[in-house]
């Protein structure tokens, strides 16, 4: 079980020895403050941003936060995960790269030759949206139903590549979940890129990860539909090939809901070879968004969104570094006064864009309320 | 938003000046005790259930308890047994069900013995008692049965439904109504993302003033009215609303209170998992009060639940998954909250608190007349679960 649920805020939990060491990274959904905090939770550096996150921000090598921002005004705005502005900031918070576009969403990636990988709505075509299967009937957003497409971006903003998942993807085994409206098909939330170019994809519509390849576009390997994830979220892919995801464990089939886990499968055999949930499984539940991120020492570091919890676990499950988030965000007319952290992101001292960075403890928020 | 979540136990929350005072009756799920607490959560009261291991019980006018003995636990139906890939009719000799009423003493005054009764009972006016039970679906009406997911029959096809059994004192059913007889395939489909195990899950009944039953299908995300004296279907609703609702009781004003789960709601715009208790007015079918948490997220029970109004026009609310019983005024604010401090294995699910339902009984209700309420009868219980233990 959680060692705090509502009740405690700031740091709850801390097994020094047994933690990861580092800062952790987030933006609380709604507000404007991306937050570095230590292990104690003291907040140790902030960015100011321009607009709320569509979910988060990274920290890159260079020192430098890469950000989606969500610009209210978007034609997609009202979907979830709405993005419409990527920024590059440095460490003091001067801009240094931005890249517009009104149907970005939820995610992207910085990749090793300085590109970026971004994720963007296009519209599904009427003739393919006709054959798609599955959803409630007539939800349609206008009569459109909407795609995912990743578009490589170059430093000067040019597109240098582009996928479409409509001319991908297969109507007769790429089905909408029955209770999720027909405005999008696929709905991907999180990417990551593998060593060999790859693209890692989440359609949580589909309750299917997937990996794309990148020289021929074809869907290589294709997991998750028969039951196994709920609306998952956060797909990451591991050194030893394996993917972590956060599986939220919603719309599932019949009493196997109610409960979050993160997973690590491997794609050569389909089998699950780690799991995380809680005790009871109830007790670790976010119905949306959430990340996990495996740390260098083999722990892992799990955001769960609707709660604003961030906490680390051991392979066997044991909570060693609990953190709830102590800062509300604005009212929001779907989540209410909530204090929702998207993502969260775990940086080691040693990581390269922290070299030579004078931290300093900037508030005493988050208060420590029991360690 | 709650006060506490799991790391806060017992009375957390209490403004007596709001609150409607009396005293809470719960069973813990997986348990054999039945509990009375006082608003400080103190016991007051309890009665052993040995050998089973009750959802909820409830206290009747005359002191005595009520209550749905199943010796594996109340919610081991074909639902959980799909769940766990077990045969749902092999398992039956073994669970023993019955309807058990025991005095203030803990003296059985009745048993009756019903191996389908699930889920819910009312005692009725007249002494008799109506319990909901499980039946199978004629093969050529279940062929007509729309929804679910395709194949998901039980083994040999079977699919359940329920009936409706009144029950006199000497157990003999004087009125029985079959729900497959009288739901309409057209209208009552099963949620998408249900097996076809069962058609209906039923699992409120509520007897009202003119004899008609409020019942519950869980299955369909529907709450229904039975005319007594035809068996027909006379009011519908839910199935755009609610989302595996339970316990809707018709209050004086003649409106329905319901505790919507909200798993697998209907959703068509947003995907935020909550619970919420709602009062709907059956001549208009619109939701005249609501009940549900800000942040949303923070009140959600995926099963189970239940939502009790109280003389004083306050709701008491139980959240089973998180072990929590909350009082709300009518206008939302939370005047009392309890965390249940009793843990037990749930199922494959871990140790939990779970509370199925729970009932407040006011200090004038009759069953408490006369009644030694004294907590420091039970100082060693109340120093380990009360309102002192650290």
């Amino acid at each position: 079980m959680g060692i705090a649920r509502t009740s405690l805020t700031g740091v709850t939990h801390y097994v020094q020895s047994n933690a990861y060491n580092g800062y952790t990274l987030f933006t609380p959904l709604g507000t404007r403050e991306t937050m570095l905090i230590d292990m104690k939770g003291r907040v140790v550096h902030q960015w100011k941003m321009p607009y709320p996150p569509a979910l988060y921000g990274v920290f890159l090598e260079s020192g430098n936060l890469l950000y989606g921002g969500h610009v209210e005004k978007g034609p997609l705005a009202d979907l979830k995960g709405a993005g419409g502005e990527l920024i590059e900031v440095d460490w003091n918070g001067n801009a240094v790269w931005n890249y517009q576009d009104r149907y970005l969403h939820h995610s992207f990636c910085r990749l090793f030759n300085g590109n970026t990988m971004v994720l963007r709505w296009v519209q599904v075509p009427k003739d393919i949206a006709a054959k798609v299967k599955g959803g409630i009937p007539g939800t349609e957003k206008e009569g459109i139903m909407w795609g995912d497409s990743f578009q490589e971006v170059n430093p000067r903003g040019k597109v240098v590549w582009k996928w479409l998942a409509y001319e991908h993807l297969d109507p007769e085994k790429d089905i909408i979940c029955p209770l999720c409206p027909r405005s999008q098909w696929t709905e991907a939330n999180s990417f990551a890129i593998l060593s060999n170019g790859d693209i890692l994809a989440s359609f949580a519509r589909l309750n299917t990860i997937c990996i794309i390849s990148k020289s021929t576009g074809d869907i290589k390997w294709r997991w998750g539909s028969g039951g196994e994830l709920g609306h998952q979220n956060g797909a990451t892919i591991l050194e030893n090939g394996n993917i972590l995801l956060f599986d939220n464990g919603t719309h599932c089939v019949h009493f196997s809901e109610g409960y979050s886990r993160v997973l690590e499968v491997n794609p050569a055999t389909n089998k699950m070879v780690w799991e995380y949930k809680d005790d009871p499984w109830m007790a670790f539940y976010s119905a949306y968004m959430s990340s996990c991120q495996r740390l260098p020492n083999d722990n892992t570091l799990i955001c769960e969104a609707a709660t604003g919890r961030i906490f680390e676990v051991m392979k066997s499950g044991r909570i060693v570094w609990e953190f709830v988030n102590p800062f509300s965000a604005s009212f929001d007319p779907v989540y209410g006064h909530n204090r929702i952290i998207p993502r969260a992101y775990r940086y080691s001292p040693e990581h390269e864009g922290l070299q030579g960075k004078g931290f300093r403890v900037f508030s005493l928020f988050p208060r420590r309320s029991k360690i | 938003m709650g006060i506490a979540r799991t790391s806060l136990k017992g009375v957390t929350h209490y403004v007596p000046s709001k609150a409607y005072k009396g005293y809470t009756l719960f069973t813990p799920m997986f348990g054999k005790d039945a509990w009375l607490i006082d608003m400080q959560g103190r016991i007051v009261h309890h009665w052993s259930t040995e050998p089973y291991k009750p959802n909820f019980a409830r206290l009747l006018t005359n002191g005595n308890l009520v209550y749905q003995g199943v010796k594996s636990g109340g919610i081991m139906g074909p639902g959980v047994a799909y769940l766990f890939g077990e045969d749902y009719e092999q398992s039956e000799q073994d669970r023993g069900v019955c309807l058990i009423e025991v005095d203030w003493d803990n003296n059985l005054v009745l048993k009756y013995e019903e191996p389908q009764f699930n889920h819910d009972f009312y005692r009725m006016e007249n002494g008799n008692t109506m319990l909901i039970k499980y039946v199978t679906v004629p093969d050529d009406i279940k062929s007509k049965v729309k929804g679910g997911i395709p194949g998901t029959e039980l083994s040999g096809g079977v699919m359940w439904a329920d009936a409706l059994n009144e029950v006199t004192p000497e157990g003999k059913v004087v009125w029985e109504w079959l729900s497959y007889e009288h739901l309409d395939p057209e209208i009552d489909v099963i949620c998408p993302l249900e097996y076809r195990g069962e058609w209906t899950h039923m699992n409120g009944c509520n007897v009202l003033p003119d004899g008609n039953v409020l019942g519950s299908f869980r299955q369909t995300n529907t709450i229904c009215i039975i005319d007594k004296a035809t068996g027909k279907i006379t009011w519908r609703w839910g199935a755009e609303e609610l989302g595996h609702q339970h316990e809707p009781t018709m209050l004086d004003n003649g409106n329905i209170l319901v505790f919507d789960n909200g798993a697998h709601r209907f959703f068509t715009q947003d995907l935020d998992y909550y619970s919420r208790v709602l009062e709907v007015n059956p001549a208009t079918n619109k939701i005249e009060w609501e009940y549900k948490d800000d942040p949303p997220s923070e009140f959600y029970a995926f099963g189970m639940g239940g939502a009790q109004r109280l003389p004083n026009g306050n709701t008491l609310i139980c959240e089973t998954h998180g072990g929590r019983i909350f009082e709300v005024t009518p206008d939302c604010e939370m005047v009392w909250e309890y965390v249940s401090p009793f843990y037990g294995p749930f199922l494959v699910y871990g140790q939990a608190n779970l509370i199925y339902r729970a009932y407040r009984y006011g200090h004038e209700h009759e069953g408490l007349i006369g009644k030694n309420l004294d907590p420091d009868k039970f100082k060693w219980l109340n120093g380990i679960y009360g309102p002192d233990a650290t």
